[in-house]
């Protein structure tokens, strides 16, 4: 018929994607790992390490494979494969201090980030608001809004060392009054994240203390994404805010095998929290990804347990890894200081951000540019310098992208050589500006 | 979720859930042990599907569509097929659209569906000789009672061919009836082929993005779980147009954002072994559905013999059976549950043996329809 031959290339002629992803389509990831693939000769960008693994974790995966147990490559339990919810279950009751049922208090999820789309899905609704602190891992805004939420914004200011030395991420602060009056009735979460992507902040006891206060007192949950619960430095302690008074009832805690194993691409995090919140978790995971790979359970199963055994001794990895973490960290601060660039030293996770303001007159300024002079910058680093980095607007709402113009976040989960490399483009960049 | 706990008990014979007992081609596991030694690896690929990955899906399917397929932004690669229908309908499908769904459906389309806003609008499968069914091909669509389905909210119509759970495969009549609506009402199609290599002899897998006028408006899943027999590996994937596929990669880098990097890898490699060999009989694609052919013939024979009537399935691996021709007297138990429901839990306890009721698969209305089949799944 007429109309058939009229139609027959034809897209769909009506608008034909859900409202749901209005805003959300842009990915500063999608971007800079596509940049960093192309031109970087030395990658401090995107957070992941380039050494790998520890052998015992794909020793596992290995013996999995080699166990003759083909069922392995089945489906498992779909909110978590039974040894991996038990192992976790253990260990964070010890870390807790209270009793969890592994089929109840436990979900296994795609990496932390299909952990915080569930608590995001789960748990909030068109018209709540969540609040979020600034700077952020960029995701979460987009799936608050993609669950029709709105984000409300906190940020943690600067106060500077008197003394002319060198801040730390923990000279990074809420201002109590401030955050308190981010709360309204219409709050429904707050997303906590430490130790901080990207400043690297541990919150100390009492800043938690004051977030569960307002938490009970509004009565808001509390999505905490502690996915480098164990990159802490300089003997901090990680304190769990769901072991505050008052917040267990409240608090989903996000973790990761990615960043607790140096696996990234393993993908395999989980949900902690009362069965009256994670059942909800539970609706949103069985519609949406329903199970999770098997044999990558079953050897961070085996991971878990290994360090289970060796909790708190020297050969956890645990314990081990923070060490090796916490040298490249100094050794990165160094070398960063050393050109000029002042690095805010971080008390956790494998990111620090330094101050670039030396090296801005390489980029010059365009006045009345959409995009952010850090972005520019970073832009420009890793095309004439090839090191790549992430400019810290990635981390800040649409607002307030130009707050600070001049931070930039690298990650330095990397191996000795790498670091060295990025140090010798560091120095042939200085002596190049002080020669010209 | 259900009906696995109820037949975790190892004492009972588990044809219910659908999942392989056997094992996956051995080159496929050995790709997987090769991997794991690979450091790099073991760290974040791509979001939208890790190249060597995306590449050999754009090969396989090239050669399958006949079209040129970008590797890039043609293909998203998700957690299992499950996580590509959870990508399109959030991509696509909200309030105030309507979707077709064809029942008996898999479980997940309508609460997916209800997640993103929309309404189901159910059309069910007939059977053409009055309840006498010996085959899958006997069930078919009213296409005058199709075609009420759709109207101006309709967005999408959900196909599912090789079809779980009656097996049946859509032949190039019934793909060009549901085509011209789909062109007709400017209507997108999703189209579900997880069991796109398991089609028996006499029997063609036909891609409805293939005909005139529906690849701009389809989108198509497939499932590394059901290719290569490995379930647990959750790897599955998007094909389609790309400013379709472009809203779905949207999603994906908002819920979860890459998929396991060694599993993808160890899969691509598997892919480029069958890629080479999709000339030769010796291809699994092939293969596969060569040995579930002669378990379905099996299996159906040794249903006929305890006295219960099975549809053959012409594709997939499961066979749905009528149970009435037993008359199990069940009318003493819970009345409010559908019979096929309370048979299943007769013949767990009382058999050993399980599988999953019918009614499972259906809306609301149309559960009485289906409540004397019980599906068994046969690839043990």
């Amino acid at each position: 018929t007429h109309f058939l031959s009229h139609s027959l290339q034809a897209k769909m002629s009506r608008p034909v994607q859900a409202r749901r992803l209005e805003g959300i389509d842009k990915n500063i990831w999608v971007e800079f790992v596509k940049l960093a693939a192309t031109y970087s000769k030395v990658n401090l960008g995107q957070g992941f390490p380039d050494f790998p693994p520890p052998d015992f974790l794909t020793e596992a995966l290995t013996r999995a494979l080699g166990g003759g147990n083909h069922m392995l490559h089945q489906y498992t339990r779909a909110f978590g494969h039974p040894p991996l919810v038990k192992v976790l279950a253990q260990f964070f009751e010890k870390l807790l201090g209270r009793d969890l049922d592994p089929m109840t208090n436990v979900m296994v999820t795609v990496g932390a980030y299909q952990a915080l789309f569930c608590c995001f899905q789960a748990l909030v609704d068109e018209g709540d608001e969540v609040i979020i602190i600034e700077p952020f891992f960029d995701c979460y805004e987009p799936m608050v809004k993609m669950a029709g939420g709105t984000p409300v914004f906190v940020p943690l200011r600067p106060n500077p060392p008197k003394d002319g030395k060198l801040m730390s991420s923990a000279d990074w602060q809420l201002d109590p009054a401030e955050l308190a009056s981010k709360f309204s009735e219409r709050t429904k979460a707050i997303v906590l994240n430490s130790p901080n992507n990207p400043l690297g902040k541990v919150f100390s006891h009492g800043e938690l203390g004051l977030i569960a206060e307002l938490c009970v007192k509004h009565d808001v949950l509390c999505i905490s994404d502690e996915v480098y619960e164990w990159l802490v430095y300089d003997g901090k302690q990680h304190t769990r805010i769901a072991s505050l008074p008052g917040m267990w009832d409240r608090t989903v805690i996000i973790g990761s095998a990615g960043k607790t194993f140096s696996a990234t691409g393993w993908k395999v995090g989980w949900a902690v929290g009362p069965d009256r919140l994670l059942q909800h978790l539970r609706t949103v995971h069985q519609n949406s990804v329903y199970h999770c790979a098997t044999i990558a359970q079953e050897a961070v199963a085996q991971g878990f347990q290994r360090e289970l055994m060796l909790y708190g001794k020297p050969e956890s990895y645990f314990v081990q890894l923070p060490k090796e973490l916490q040298q490249k960290r100094d050794w990165l601060v160094q070398s960063l200081d050393g050109v000029g660039m002042k690095p805010i030293i971080p008390e956790g996770t494998y990111f620090l951000v330094a101050d670039i303001s030396p090296f801005k007159s390489d980029v010059p300024d365009v006045p009345n540019s959409d995009e952010p002079y850090d972005s520019r910058f970073a832009k420009w680093m890793v095309k004439n310098k090839g090191l790549a980095a992430i400019p810290l607007s990635a981390f800040y709402s649409e607002a307030h992208k130009n707050n600070y113009t001049n931070f930039i976040r690298f990650c330095f989960a990397k191996e000795e050589a790498t670091l060295k490399a990025a140090s010798d483009i560091l120095q042939k960049w200085k002596q190049e500006k002080n020669s010209s | 979720v259900e009906f696995t706990k109820v037949a975790a008990d190892p004492s009972i014979v588990n044809l219910g859930q659908g999942l392989p007992d056997i094992s996956p081609p051995s080159y496929v596991k050995e790709e997987l042990a090769k991997v794991a030694a690979v450091d790099r690896l073991n760290q974040y690929t791509r979001g939208f599907g890790h190249p060597s990955l995306v590449k050999a899906l754009s090969q396989v399917y090239e050669k399958v569509c006949g079209r040129k397929i970008d590797p890039l932004t043609d293909i998203l690669v998700t957690v299992g097929a499950y996580g590509s229908l959870f990508s399109t309908i959030q991509a696509l499908i909200e309030e105030g659209d309507e979707v077709i769904i064809i029942e008996p459906f898999y479980d997940c389309y309508e609460p997916m569906v209800k997640m993103a806003g929309a309404k189901p609008v159910f059309i069910p499968l007939r059977c053409k000789n009055d309840g006498n069914s010996a085959s899958s091909a006997d069930w078919v669509l009213d296409p005058a009672e199709l075609a009420n389905k759709f109207n101006s909210k309709t967005k999408a119509i959900i196909l599912n061919t090789p079809h779980n759970p009656i097996g049946k495969v859509f032949t190039l009549e019934e793909l060009q009836v549901i085509a011209d609506l789909c062109i007709k009402h400017d209507t997108l199609c999703i189209s579900d082929e997880v069991y796109e290599w398991l089609v028996y002899k006499g029997n063609k897998h036909i891609k409805i993005a293939t005909l005139p006028g529906m690849w701009e408006r389809t989108v198509t899943i497939g499932s590394a779980g059901k290719t290569y027999s490995v379930t647990g590996w959750k790897l599955g994937w998007s094909i389609g147009p790309e400013y379709l596929i472009k809203h779905l990669q949207v999603v994906h880098q908002n819920t979860l954002y890459t998929c396991p990097t060694p599993l993808q890898e160890a899969l691509a490699q598997a892919f480029w072994m069958d890629y080479k060999r999709m000339d030769d009989p010796d291809c699994y694609f092939y293969s596969l559905s060569r040995e579930l052919e002669s378990k379905r013939d099996r299996m159906a024979q040794l249903l006929k013999e305890a006295g219960l009537k099975p549809v053959i399935p012409d594709g997939g691996y499961f066979m749905i059976v009528d149970v009435s021709t037993l008359n199990v007297d069940l009318s003493d138990v819970d009345e409010k549950q559908p019979y096929d429901y309370k048979f299943v839990k007769w013949m767990i306890a009382s058999k050993k043996l399980s599988a999953i009721p019918l009614s499972a698969f259906c809306g609301l209305e149309t559960k009485k329809q289906f409540e004397k089949y019980i599906r068994f799944c046969f690839i043990k």
